[in-house]
């Protein structure tokens, strides 16, 4: 009779202690080869966009027009990846061209997170009338498809002149990408709001008196991040993409700054006349940055959405 | 399927081995296996039993007892992680489990069909009650469009359901839980199967409703002589209904008997101490608990896996599995103490007992050879009353 | 049903009309900053006095709101809703329809758009559905890397590789090889051909719907993978059915949900693409003439296209919800 009060719950342990998703979904991905290649590929055009001068010393304006379309000379060579049209060198206009993409990128899609985030926890955990302006507002912009937006707003203010800073050319898509992008965020966040609005434990904290400002950020905000998280690197593969088709048509980032989109452009019309390196260094960059992206969002997804992986 | 089934087969006549009948359906040794990432765990483990006509055997246990999982190996419906590692399941003399996959799919529905606990899930929602309950007809039978709606509205009406020509058309969605569940009957009975398996048919509903929906099953199953196997955790559920009980603890079987002595004289702590958390109406005593929580079949308690919870647990429950014993004909009971319990005496304490425990073990291989697996036998109810 | 609809229709219309307020609002700002209304859509450029002049009548501009930064200009707002609604959506910079160019151009889109949609639906169902039914397989995991790699490659990228690269050297092959009256050749063709409209809009519409399947094969296999694990699906199973018609009834069947929502939501996006593939290929169609006006800064023409394709994606939101409504009982009567 002694021992009959004193069940042995003896639950075999896993190898290691696992304390969150966040942290099980930090194991997961360190252990994929992939993922870290991928990281290994965002991490070199990061430093490429901080640092421009460690992998060139030519400038992308320097262009003698008598070195038009030199084809590539190898490391070691005077235009390593040859020089495009105007003679200026390919590979330092491709140097110089990642940092207004990818800053563009990380400002829109870290504004629009932020945007999108506070606006969905504030619809789906006040409900009423926050909930309906919030949910028609977005019902309004995701009726107008985020390039065609891009495309009217952009020749709209073509003419307005913000002069040459880092930021200043990328300040006009910026803009427009924030204000046609932050609805997803805000979807997935009031989504998961009002799910994890009604779990008891958010229930017990409120009836404890805890603030709306404490559940919303200690108890909501955690349950909504995993989702939210695993969207991001697509969406900066996405507005990295954008901001070619833009600067292909010659309105997303200015002049005088360069970008893959614009090399893209001018590159184009010379693949037939024997000069395909000018398109293709920059393509390949291209893809490569996506690639990387899509690959670490693949990852992410299946690390935090479990419902999802195989 | 026609079958002829006399009536002459009273409910109440003793299960008796020389002159029972032949058995619908007959589990031996059955054995299932899950894959997980602490390794293979056993969820059932040498299970036995058999269903005949127009009788209701009663699987009686706590939840991960292995008492749905068996069911589902029965009808070859277990999820991918699952193995059936040993064992057979006869059903009109043929082992379902040596079938092929599709053979033995053939035999589903048809001579053993099965009811789900959530009928709102186990119903597909998007196709309408009367499309659910004629698919298999339609599908398999090739029964026509008119004549299915026709089947349909009948089968409606044999379950009761209210106003049946208007509500074949509607969604599950719309119905209540109640009405639900008996539309899950209404579709397990439309190839009019042999054997019935109802899994916590009346769990997921309200205690009136519950009594309602049983109360439909014993009917059904009287008028067609069939044999039902009724799943629940509620021992209170399978005295009006049964008439055989199958206790489960941790994936075995650790009593068998009629329902009527299985209530009367539990062979089985576990038995007795389930019997002693059911609340009685006139219920003037304390309500009875039973301490702690059933064992993770990942790490089971040496010997005797209900010794932890057990109130009459000695010092051999906790070294060696109690063999199947037989305290009475027609019972089986996997306690190392059997006969005390059945006599509703206490075992003689530890250092008194050694002669108790040889008694029971000896009748236990003698008679009981289907339970001599042994790992982990139940061994005795806790009450705190 | 038929509530259900009516009450439908009668929000996307509030919805249109709040979409073209905010498109009105945006023009509106981008003239009280540009100064100089008119001229100002020129940037660089020096317009002609034809084209100040469409400008300015297009817009109202002789209203004084556009001189006074922040004020919404109201008036010209309403006045522009009642010509759309006798279906004047303006003129472009040489003073044609907007309504007659997008009545030509509407045919190749539609086409393009057929291509696209039947693209998605047998790469997102087949592999999709490979992919759940042999979930953790070999193709499963092929299947996988495949649909990573279509996201790597962005609409953009494929076609400017397919038409710069690739489409010139395959279309002179094809000539060889099936002479040039024959088929092949057109739809290699680098550009669009009004002679030959589906052949050349085959290929660039393939490549259109390849670049959003990614995200259908996802969610065919998600949803999928959670049918099968339904309990409706072991209820089919136990019923004897066999496993063909429980694919079709209960998983397929019940997965088609989350699929018509994204041939919604994925809509959006394929106008988008489908301005970058008309663009590139040169294929005339509503994308196209986008394209060719955000290149010769025809704001008057990029603004009509923008309401009326906004219009267009109003009403396939309403189609997708009413089939979401057929499809899914459950949600009829929200």
């Amino acid at each position: 009779m002694s021992d009959a009060a004193t069940p042995t719950p003896t639950v075999p342990r896993g190898s290691g202690a696992s304390s969150s998703p966040v942290a099980d979904a930090w194991r997961t991905l360190r252990r994929r080869p992939d993922t870290i290649a991928a990281a290994a590929v965002l991490v070199f055009f990061a430093v490429m966009a901080a640092f421009p001068r460690l992998f060139t010393d030519t400038s992308p304006r320097s262009c003698p027009i008598r070195e038009a379309r030199t084809a590539p000379q190898g490391w070691g060579g005077e235009h390593p990846l040859g020089t495009d049209a105007l003679g200026c060198d390919v590979l330092a206009t491709m140097v110089h061209g990642v940092r207004p993409s990818l800053l563009l990128a990380i400002v829109v899609v870290g504004v629009s997170l932020v945007i999108g985030v506070t606006l969905g926890l504030l619809a789906g955990y006040y409900l009423g009338w926050v909930d309906y302006l919030v949910s028609r507002t977005v019902e309004v912009f995701l009726v107008i498809p985020l390039l065609l937006a891009a495309l009217l707003v952009l020749s709209l203010f073509k003419g307005v002149d913000l002069g040459a800073g880092t930021f200043d050319v990328i300040l006009l898509p910026a803009v427009v990408l924030i204000l046609f992008g932050w609805m997803p965020y805000a979807r997935y966040v009031r989504a998961a709001t009002l799910e994890a609005k009604n779990l008891d434990y958010v229930t017990a904290a409120r009836s404890l008196g805890a603030s709306d400002l404490r559940i919303m950020g200690r108890h909501v905000l955690p349950n909504a991040i995993g989702t939210v998280t695993a969207l991001l690197p697509t969406s900066v593969a996405g507005v990295i993409s954008a901001e070619a088709v833009l600067s292909f048509l010659g309105i997303g980032v200015r002049p005088p700054a360069t970008s893959w989109g614009i090399q893209i452009e001018q590159g184009s019309q010379w693949v037939l006349g024997g000069s395909p390196h000018v398109l293709l260094a920059p393509l390949i960059c291209l893809v490569a940055t996506v690639l990387a992206l899509v690959v670490l969002g693949d990852a992410l997804r299946d690390a935090l959405d479990p419902r999802l992986s195989s | 399927m026609s079958r002829t089934r006399s009536a002459a087969e009273e409910k109440t006549v003793n299960k008796d081995e020389s002159c029972a009948p032949p058995p619908l359906l007959e589990v031996t040794d059955l054995s299932v296996e899950f894959r997980t990432p602490a390794g293979q765990v056993r969820a059932v483990d040498g299970l036995s039993y058999r269903v005949e006509a127009g009788r209701t055997l009663a699987i009686v246990g706590e939840s991960g007892s292995g008492k749905s999982v068996s069911s589902l190996a029965v009808l070859g419906l277990l999820p991918d992680t699952a193995t059936v590692t040993a064992g057979t399941a006869r059903l009109d003399g043929v082992d379902l489990l040596a079938l092929s996959r599709k053979e033995h799919r053939a035999r589903c529905g048809d001579q053993v069909a099965m009811v789900f606990q959530d009928a709102l899930a186990a119903l597909n929602p998007v196709h309408t009650v009367g499309y659910q309950l004629t698919e298999a007809l339609r599908a398999r039978r090739g029964m026509s469009r008119a004549d299915a709606r026709k089947r349909a509205v009948e089968l409606l009406d044999l379950v009761k359901v209210p106003n049946a020509k208007a509500r074949v058309k509607e969604y599950p969605h719309e119905f209540s839980g109640g009405m639900r569940q008996r539309v899950m009957i209404a579709s397990a009975l439309s190839l009019d199967p042999a054997v019935l398996i109802a899994d916590e048919p009346t769990t997921a509903l309200d205690v009136t409703v519950q009594a309602q929906v049983l109360r439909l099953l014993a009917e059904i199953q009287a008028e067609r002589q069939m044999g039902l196997v009724l799943i629940t955790h509620d021992l209170g559920v399978v005295a009006g209904v049964a008439d055989d009980v199958t206790v489960m603890y941790a994936g075995r079987a650790v009593e068998q008997a009629p329902v009527v002595p299985a209530y009367t004289a539990p062979a089985h702590p576990y038995t007795r101490a389930l019997l002693r958390s059911i609340p009685s109406a006139s219920g003037t005593g304390r309500l009875s608990v039973i301490p702690g929580r059933p064992p993770s079949l990942a790490a089971r308690p040496s010997g005797c896996p209900f010794h932890p919870r057990c109130d009459a647990a000695r010092d051999v429950c906790r070294t060696e599995v109690p063999p199947a014993a037989v305290p009475a004909k027609g019972r089986m009971s996997a306690c190392h103490f059997a006969s005390d319990i059945m006599a509703g005496q206490e075992p003689a304490p530890d250092g008194a007992d050694e002669h108790s425990t040889g008694r029971t073990t000896a009748a236990g291989n003698a008679a009981a050879t289907a339970f001599d697996r042994g790992d982990d036998r139940g061994d005795s109810g806790g009450d705190h009353g | 049903m038929g509530r259900y609809i009516f009450r439908r229709v009668l929000q996307a219309v509030g919805t249109l009309l709040l979409v073209m307020l905010l498109l009105h609002l945006l023009t509106t700002v981008a003239i009280q900053l540009n100064g100089n209304p008119a001229q100002a859509f020129f940037g660089d450029k020096v317009a002609s006095p034809a084209q100040i002049a469409v400008v300015e009548q297009r817009f109202n501009l002789d209203d004084p709101c556009f001189d006074q930064v922040g004020n919404p200009c109201l008036g010209p707002f309403v006045e522009r809703l009642g010509q759309y609604a006798q279906g004047d959506f303006g003129t472009n910079l040489r003073g044609r329809e907007v309504s007659d160019i997008v009545a030509t151009a509407a045919p190749n889109t539609l086409r393009l758009f057929c291509v696209v949609l039947v693209t998605w639906l047998a790469l997102g169902m087949v592999l999709g559905s490979v992919a759940a039914r042999w979930r953790g397989s070999p193709g499963d995991h092929g299947i996988r890397l495949t649909s990573v790699l279509i996201d790597a490659f962005p609409v953009f990228v494929l076609l400017i590789v397919y038409r710069y690269v690739v489409a010139v050297p395959l279309s002179r092959w094809a000539e060889e090889t099936f002479g040039e009256d024959s088929w092949p050749p057109y739809w290699f063709k680098p550009s669009f051909d009004p002679e030959h409209p589906w052949a050349t809009v085959l290929v660039p519409g393939i490549l259109l719907g390849l670049a959003g399947s990614a995200a259908f094969i996802r969610l065919v296999r998600a949803g999928q993978l959670e049918s099968y694990q339904g309990d409706h699906v072991r209820t089919a199973r136990s019923k004897g059915l066999g496993e063909r018609h429980v694919v079709v009834h209960h998983v397929v069947r019940n997965s088609s949900v989350p699929v018509v929502t994204a041939v919604g939501l994925t809509f959006t996006e394929a106008l988008g693409g489908a301005v970058i593939t008309e663009g590139l290929m040169n294929i005339y169609g509503m994308g196209g003439v986008l394209w060719g006006a955000v290149r010769d800064d025809d704001v008057g023409l990029v603004l009509g296209i923008v309401t009326l394709l906004a219009a267009v994606t109003v009403v396939v939101m309403i189609v997708v919800d009413i089939a979401y409504a057929l499809l899914d009982p459950r949600i009829r009567y929200e």
